[in-house]
């Protein structure tokens, strides 16, 4: 379950239906759980998109399950749907890194552009999330040597300097660069640079 | 301990001897009289016996003297040859046994014996001459010879037995000496003769020698006395023999002796009912020490009682109150004692109520389980006491008052007003509590339907925009949407069910029963805030179709609503007017303040729900009160007061028209 759509929690069957229907005149993928619990023992680390939770639920309340999500590290964006007198609390999960709430009733327009930007929020966080794996898989490839090498090379210093400190010869350093360009599939220092921007080696 | 105290004890001290020291003198004076009259009784008696003793020597002097002056005369007529008979006869006189001679022996110049009389052979023992030669002693008369006087012979055992003494007396004739007359003298028969049977019953009389050998007694048997004696030379006839007479002890003499006894007697019953005295006065003390340390110990009960007891007579006049009392009410006990009803302790705004408790109490119809007042202190402060009144009966098992036990309970009473508000408050609260969470549920459950309804809805307008209807597939939504408002109308159906529980009850009521009931519980608040009610209901008004209780609860509300805006101001605008009045088939009710009454922003939202403009209002007080007289269908209205304060005009139909529900 990958294909990015927005998950429903609910417990409340006719509110549920409704959004579904909404939803779907709007193309939009998605899909219901009926409680946290539900949600929370089916989702998947890689799951994309975005959750709307209602605060207010039987059993497990919409905060409860969105503190157990942040707390797994799941990234998914957050939309909280309230009544009238729970919107401080909606406030305070706000700051604690909710996407945003909608209010009951739904104004139809605020609510699909809410859900749009949080799964657009959800993509680019996807793809970066992506890149930097990529970067880290090439990371794996260098070799010790290799590492040392480039970490001079990220400082900017010249294959000279780098051959005095490793006290190795200039040649073998070259060598070494043009593996790790290589490896990194860069063609430069400076794309290099670009890439590893972030990254902690 | 007070030294005033001092002289006072010593003097009791004093009093309390002075009957021991009289015991003692009267003890002493008895004594004394008794030793007196026995001193007296053994005077006069030794005094009796020694005049009697001097009289029996008289007697016996007197005795001798006669007979040796007798013999004397005889003398020269016995020493002739013959005797005379006429002589003879006077010797035969002279011989009688009272004379106590027993023999006279006459002799010549020469002593020798001339005659002898009686005969020798009438002697007791029949002795010879030789016997009577023997017993004349010649030396006595040579002696009598020369001196010419009676000579005493010694005494000496007679041959008979007995003792016998001489007396030898010369006869003279004018030529000289004649003879000798001698007369000789029993001792035995002497004394026996001599002595008075009356001297010899009182008397022991012994004679003896001058070795101090007794010689011969005429004695009785009987004890005798050992201090009444006396002892005397018996002379003549002399040679040393002594007279001794010692007294019988003599008949108890019985007139002193009763006397004496019954005077003893009587000191000692004296004495003894002076011990029982003491006795019966260290027992009452002992008595009256207990009984003091009693009074003391309740006196002191009483002290320290913090229960005020009071005493009244039948009449209702105070006989008795503790300090604990005292300090209740502030006056003292002499300033209480003897008042009689309206008591200066009462309060100045329940004095009928007081005196309607106090002749109920005093005809014994006071409630048992004590009735609570309101009294006053003498500096003004205001108490509140519970009074519990009992029969006061006396020893005799007769009534004599009423006795009050007053306990102060301000303090309960103020602790358990604070408890009520503190409760009411939180009550309030409490309900406001519960009132937001249903409203809360309340929107919740509302918005559920709607959220979806307002969904669906939206969906159906995005597929018109669209331009593409599924005619099946918009029917199964409208017939959703269509369940969802059925969903939201039930919601509204459950929460007027609820309202309609608290439907009102219909009775006919009198409105200014009912006012005037609100009122009382408003009362003692208003009392507290020092403010006023003042009620000016009309008569004679035609009763109501109506809920009392909540007709009550709406007055209250309103009452209360003008005392808070009242509170704080001053005390001629603490007053909040009740009045009645029917008008055109309505009875209608104001509840006036002198508050600084409602601007017209406010005015306007008077009876909207949760607008209050009180701290801790919640803002349903008169909303509740606007429904209340709906429900009555009456009207509840806001009027601006002529004295600047509020008016809430409460307007209620006599005759309700049928409810059509």
């Amino acid at each position: 379950m990958n294909t990015p759509c927005a998950h429903i929690v609910d417990d409340d069957e006719a509110i549920r239906d409704a959004l579904q229907w909404l939803l779907k005149t709007r193309k939009m993928p998605c899909t219901t759980w009926a409680s946290a619990e539900e949600f929370l023992d089916a989702i998947g680390p890689d799951w994309a998109g975005c959750v709307v939770l209602d605060i207010r639920m039987e059993g497990m309340s919409g905060l409860e399950c969105f503190d157990v999500l942040r707390a797994r590290g799941n990234t998914l964006p957050v939309i909280f749907i309230t009544g009238h007198g729970d919107v401080p609390m909606a406030v305070a999960a706000l700051k604690n890194g909710a996407h945003d709430f909608i209010e009951k009733p739904f104004n139809d327009g605020d609510l699909i552009a809410v859900i749009q930007r949080a799964m657009e929020i959800n993509a680019e966080h996807r793809q970066a999330q992506s890149a930097s794996q990529a970067v880290s898989e090439r990371l794996t490839l260098l070799t010790t040597r290799e590492r040392e090498v480039m970490a001079l090379i990220l400082e900017g210093k010249y294959n000279k300097v780098i051959a005095d400190e490793l006290n190795i010869s200039m040649r073998t350093v070259e060598a070494h660069r043009s593996r790790i360009f290589e490896k990194m599939s860069v063609r430069s220092a400076v794309e290099l640079a670009q890439m590893l921007k972030g990254v902690s080696l | 301990m007070d030294t005033s105290s001092l002289p006072a004890s010593h003097a009791h001290h004093w009093a309390s001897r002075l009957p021991y020291a009289a015991l003692a003198l009267f003890v002493l004076l008895i004594g004394a009289l008794i030793w007196l009259t026995r001193v007296h009784d053994e005077d006069s008696q030794r005094h009796t016996l020694i005049s009697d003793v001097l009289w029996m020597e008289q007697s016996l002097q007197f005795q001798l003297d006669r007979n040796a002056a007798q013999l004397a005369q005889l003398g020269p007529e016995l020493v002739v040859s013959d005797i005379a008979p006429q002589t003879d006869a006077r010797l035969r006189q002279m011989l009688r046994a009272e004379n106590g001679l027993t023999r006279v022996i006459w002799l010549d110049g020469a002593g020798n014996i001339l005659g002898v009389l009686p005969p020798l052979s009438e002697a007791p023992a029949g002795n010879d001459d030789l016997g009577l030669q023997a017993i004349i002693d010649p030396d006595l008369s040579r002696l009598s010879r020369t001196i010419g006087r009676p000579v005493y012979g010694p005494v000496y055992p007679a041959a008979g037995g007995g003792h016998q003494f001489e007396v030898h007396i010369p006869a003279y004739s004018d030529s000289g000496l004649l003879g000798i007359s001698v007369g000789v003298y029993s001792l035995e028969g002497l004394l026996a003769r001599e002595l008075p049977w009356w001297f010899t019953e009182k008397y022991r009389v012994s004679v003896t020698d001058s070795e101090g050998n007794e010689i011969t007694a005429r004695s009785r048997v009987a004890p005798l006395s050992d201090t009444h004696s006396y002892t005397m030379p018996f002379d003549p006839p002399g040679h040393g023999l002594m007279l001794q007479i010692t007294a019988y002890k003599g008949d108890i003499r019985w007139i002193p002796v009763i006397l004496m006894s019954s005077i003893l007697a009587l000191a000692i019953i004296l004495l003894w009912s002076f011990w029982q005295l003491r006795l019966q006065l260290k027992r009452r003390l002992a008595a009256e020490q207990a009984l003091r340390g009693e009074t003391l110990f309740r006196k002191a009960m009483e002290d320290s009682l913090l229960t005020g007891l009071r005493a009244r007579d039948l009449a209702g006049r105070i006989t008795y109150v503790n300090p604990a009392f005292c300090n209740m009410v502030g006056f003292s006990a002499q300033e209480l004692i003897g008042l009689r009803p309206p008591m200066p302790y009462w309060h100045p705004d329940h004095i009928e109520r007081l005196q309607e408790i106090h002749d109920m109490i005093l005809s014994g119809q006071g409630p048992r389980a004590g009735v609570e007042v309101k009294l006053r202190r003498k500096n003004g402060e205001d108490i509140d006491a519970l009074i519990f009144e009992a029969p006061l009966i006396d020893a005799s098992g007769r009534q004599t008052g009423w006795m009050g036990s007053i306990m102060d309970i301000t303090e309960r009473k103020r602790a358990r007003e604070l408890a009520r508000q503190q409760d009411d408050r939180l009550q309030a609260t409490s309900r406001l509590i519960t009132m937001g969470e249903m409203a809360s549920t309340l929107a919740h459950e509302l918005n559920q339907p709607l959220a979806a309804i307002s969904t669906y809805n939206s969906g159906c307008l995005n597929l018109l925009e669209e331009g593409y209807i599924d005619p099946l597939e918009l029917r199964e939504i409208h017939e959703k949407i269509a369940r969802q408002a059925y969903r939201a109308a039930a919601i509204i159906h459950r929460v007027h069910d609820f309202v309609r529980r608290s439907e009102p009850k219909r009775e006919r009521i009198a409105l200014n029963d009912v006012v005037r009931e609100a009122i009382e519980l408003m009362d003692a608040d208003a009392r507290k805030r020092q403010m006023r009610i003042v009620l000016q209901l009309a008569p004679g008004m035609p009763p109501l179709t109506a809920d009392p209780v909540m007709i009550e609860q709406l007055v209250v509300n309103l009452v209360r609503n003008g005392m808070d805006a009242v509170a704080g101001l001053p005390g001629e605008r603490r007053v909040i007017t009740v009045t009645t009045q029917e008008k055109n088939g309505n009875l209608i009710l104001r509840v006036t303040d002198r508050g600084p009454g409602i601007d017209a922003d406010h005015a306007k939202r008077l009876f909207e729900p949760f607008f209050s403009t009180k701290q801790e209002g919640m803002g349903m007080g008169l909303n509740i009160c606007r429904s209340i007289a709906e429900l009555h269908h009456g009207r509840l209205a806001f009027e601006a007061g002529a004295e600047g304060g509020a008016v809430f005009v409460l307007t209620l139909p006599v005759e309700m028209e049928t409810n059509p529900a």
